[in-house]
C-alpha cells in the first residue's frame, strides 16, 4: 500500500480524537475543512504545539517502520479563547500560565489517537509535546514525510491541524 | 458532596494549564484543600513530609506521564510505603490504550481516568473511590 493510502487511513484517529479533545475540554466544535498538501514551512498560526510519533505499521505479510509529528496550530485570538474557556479566566496577552495549553491539547490528541491507530496495525511511541510562539514562526518537520494542513473553523476562530507522515525505507 | 470538602488533595502533573484544570475541577465539585506538584518527584517528598508532620494527603491525583518520575512509579512508591497501602490514588493519563488501565491497576490503583474528561466524570470517578 502506498504512504498517500496509509495517510489517510492514518489521519482520521487524528481528526476524531482532536474533535473530542477541543468538544470536552473547551465545550468548542470543530468543523474540518478540506485537507491541502503544505510545502512552506511556516506556521498557519501565532503559537504551533507539535508532538512527534513513530512506530511500526503492521500489515500482516510486512512491517513498515513510519514517522510521523501532529502539529497544532493557533491564531493569537483562538488560543486565548481556548484557554479562558479552559482554565476558567480571561486570556487577552500571552502569558506563561498558558504557555503549556497548546502540549497538553497535542500530548491528548496523540494519546487517543494511538488507541484507534492500534486498531489498523500502528504502534507507536509518542515523544514529548513542545510549542512555538510568535508570529510567522517555523516549524521543523521530520525530513522525508508529506504534509497535509487539515483546517478547522470554531465558534473560538480557526485551528489548524498538521499531520506528516511517511514510511521509513 | 458526601465527602468533607477539606480532605488534603496532592495534585500532580508536570503541565501547569493540566493542574489548574484539575484543581478548578475539583474545586467546582466542592473541594477545597488542594495543593499541587509538577512532577512525581517533587510529589513524593511531599507526601512524606506530610506523614511526619502527622497531615498526610487524604487523596493524590496524578499525572501519568512526567518526565523525572512517572505517575506510575509514584504510586508504587506509595503501595509499597507502610500505611499508605490504601491511600486514595487516581492515575490520570493521555494515553487510552487498555494496557495501561491493566498495568496501573497490578501497581495497586484506586482509580483511572483517560484525557479529555469534564468535572462530571471526575466527580464519578471519585465517588466510585470515596463509595
Amino acid at each position: 500500500m502506498s504512504t498517500e493510502n496509509n495517510f489517510i487511513d492514518f489521519s482520521r484517529p487524528f481528526v476524531d480524537a482532536c474533535k473530542n479533545i477541543f468538544l470536552t475540554m473547551a465545550s468548542c466544535t470543530l468543523s474540518p475543512k478540506k485537507p491541502e498538501i503544505k510545502k512552506e514551512t511556516t506556521s498557519r498560526g501565532d503559537i504551533t504545539a507539535f508532538i512527534g510519533l513513530s512506530g511500526e505499521l503492521d500489515k500482516g505479510d510486512k512491517k513498515s517502520p513510519y514517522k510521523a509529528m501532529l502539529v497544532i496550530s493557533f491564531p493569537y485570538e483562538t488560543y486565548f479563547k481556548i484557554a479562558s474557556k479552559m482554565l476558567s479566566e480571561t486570556y487577552t496577552t500571552y502569558h506563561p500560565d498558558i504557555h503549556d495549553m497548546g502540549g497538553e491539547l497535542v500530548n491528548m490528541i496523540m494519546g487517543n489517537a494511538k488507541r484507534d491507530l492500534k486498531t489498523l496495525g500502528y504502534s507507536s511511541n509518542m515523544a514529548i509535546p513542545s510549542i512555538i510562539e510568535g508570529k510567522n514562526h517555523s516549524i521543523t518537520y521530520p525530513a522525508g514525510t508529506t504534509i497535509v494542513v487539515i483546517p478547522f473553523d470554531s465558534e473560538m476562530g480557526p485551528i489548524y491541524m498538521e499531520l506528516c507522515y511517511s514510511t521509513v525505507e | 458532596m458526601a465527602l468533607k470538602a477539606d480532605i488534603k488533595i496532592l495534585v500532580v502533573d508536570d503541565m501547569s494549564t493540566m493542574r489548574k484544570i484539575i484543581k478548578n475541577m475539583l474545586g467546582q465539585i466542592g473541594f477545597t484543600n488542594i495543593t499541587e506538584a509538577d512532577d512525581g518527584a517533587t510529589a513524593w517528598p511531599m507526601i512524606q513530609n506530610a506523614i511526619k508532620e502527622g497531615n498526610p494527603y487524604e487523596f493524590i491525583v496524578s499525572d501519568w506521564n512526567m518526565p523525572q518520575m512517572s505517575g506510575l512509579d509514584l504510586l508504587k512508591n506509595v503501595r509499597s510505603t507502610s500505611g499508605l497501602e490504601k491511600l486514595p490514588f487516581l492515575m490520570i493519563t493521555a494515553e487510552a490504550e487498555q494496557g495501561n488501565v491493566v498495568i496501573a491497576v497490578k501497581a495497586g490503583v484506586s482509580n483511572f481516568i483517560v484525557k479529555p474528561f469534564s468535572a462530571a466524570v471526575l466527580k464519578e470517578k471519585i465517588d466510585k473511590i470515596f463509595k
